[in-house]
């Protein structure tokens, strides 16, 4: 088992900036972990993982002259409630918001043990895309589970 | 938002093979406004650099300039390179025809020196390239920027002429003396540019305010034996770039790696004797 699992967004930039969203081919992620993660390729990636790996999230545009990062990143609690994960990830200025300077953030956490094996947290990837009321958009569809 | 970075050099050839100089006469902006850049869409651009590394010191984030030349007020980049050859061979079949319907033409019912002038008139002037070699042989019909010919030569003409394509023929100076950017010609099958660029790797390590300067080639028309050509001219301009280089940080928490900050199951606490907020998940 890897101790690291990559997590890549791969977005296009001009196709969701000119459609407003992120489906529709606009997006997709994949992983690298070793645990049968379903989804690869789509923007509803589950990433099967166990506690203690270290899980890092890093998007990537398809065209290199276009802008995207991660804005921010929140987990859902696994019975769909409204509450969004704790951490710096949720105030809602950068990831840990200090500053709008994105390049600066890492996205990478360590899996915590409690996690029901077997449930899927979803989470919810906010992309940024230049600036500007219209160049922030979300995917609500991926998530973690625990291998069991 | 580590894309690679562009910069456009916009410069009014007419009005810099004139004056002889870039100076006043260009206009640069790049994609990294929303970093920090200044002067965009002036001569005095900075491009902002932000440069990042990891808490052993290293490079966090590679950076990489690309420049893209273009002309004021010329045909598109986007219209194929070839257009001018193809718009010179239609314009000449245009006269063909014409003639070849002069010459059906019912006879004395047609001006046909009039008519034979205006036809001379619509084939325009052509232009040859002129070489330290010498000049050219062959030429296309100098068009203005709606594609049609100009008059009868291209300086004095009524509307100006298209100039060749702008290009950058050299990056040097005080940034590449001093080996803060690495920039080389390269090739590629955009079309936009024809294939060429000049690109640079940046060592954001390298913290303040650059300048480089860029080497570019315009042509100017001139006259030479009744035949016009376009001469290359070489001019430079400088530009600057400002370089900052930050410490990477953990997203979620603002400092080092923790765990992720996925909700905690709600606790099920022993009904009356524990008071459930005092209670936090085993992490392991």
């Amino acid at each position: 088992m890897n101790s690291k699992i990559n997590v890549m967004i791969l977005v296009d930039v001009i196709g969701a900036l000119s459609a407003g969203t992120l489906q529709g081919g606009n997006l997709c992620m994949m992983d690298d972990g070793d645990l049968a993660s379903t989804g690869q390729g789509t923007p509803t990636l589950i990433t099967n993982c166990l506690p203690g790996q270290l899980i890092k999230w890093s998007a990537l545009a398809v065209d290199v002259q276009t802008p995207v990062a991660i804005k921010s990143i929140r987990f859902r609690s696994p019975d769909g409630g409204g509450d969004e994960g704790s951490g710096a990830g949720a105030s809602g200025v950068s990831g840990s918001g200090y500053d709008a300077n994105l390049d600066l953030e890492v996205w990478e956490g360590i899996v915590p043990a409690y996690l029901t094996p077997g449930t899927v947290y979803r989470y919810d990837v906010e992309l940024q895309m230049y600036e500007g009321a219209a160049s922030i958009l979300h995917n609500t569809s991926p998530g973690l589970m625990r291998a069991m | 938002m580590a894309q690679q970075l562009a910069i456009i050099v916009m410069v009014d050839v007419s009005a810099a093979v004139k004056a002889r100089t870039l100076q006043g006469n260009t206009y640069l902006l790049d994609n990294m406004k929303l970093q920090g850049s200044e002067g965009e869409g002036t001569g005095a651009l900075v491009t902002a650099i932000n440069g990042t590394h990891w808490v052993d010191g290293s490079m966090g984030d590679e950076q990489v300039l690309n420049w893209l030349p273009c002309a004021l007020g010329s045909i598109p980049m986007t219209v194929p390179r070839n257009y001018h050859l193809h718009r010179s061979r239609q314009i000449e079949q245009d006269a063909l025809t014409a003639i070849r319907d002069l010459g059906n033409s019912t006879p004395g019912r047609t001006n046909v020196s009039a008519e034979l002038g205006r036809i001379h008139g619509s084939l325009g002037t052509k232009v040859r390239y002129r070489r330290p070699g010498g000049t050219g042989r062959a030429g296309h019909i100098a068009l203005d920027v709606t594609g049609n010919p100009t008059g009868r030569a291209p300086s004095g003409a009524s509307s100006a002429p298209d100039h060749p394509p702008l290009l950058i023929t050299d990056i040097f100076g005080e940034a590449v003396e001093r080996n803060v950017i690495f920039p080389a010609q390269y090739g590629s099958p955009d079309l936009v540019t024809d294939g060429w660029y000049w690109s640079a790797s940046v060592d954001s390590t390298r913290e303040g305010v650059y300048s480089y300067t860029m080497a570019l080639e315009v042509h100017r028309p001139i006259e030479e034996n009744g035949v016009w050509a376009w001469e290359p001219v070489r001019l430079t301009y400088q530009s600057r770039l400002r370089i900052s280089n930050r410490p990477k940080r953990n997203a979620f928490t603002g400092a080092g790696v923790s765990f992720l900050p996925v909700p905690p199951p709600e606790p099920a606490a022993p009904a009356g004797t524990l008071d459930a907020s005092t209670t936090s998940p085993s992490l392991f």
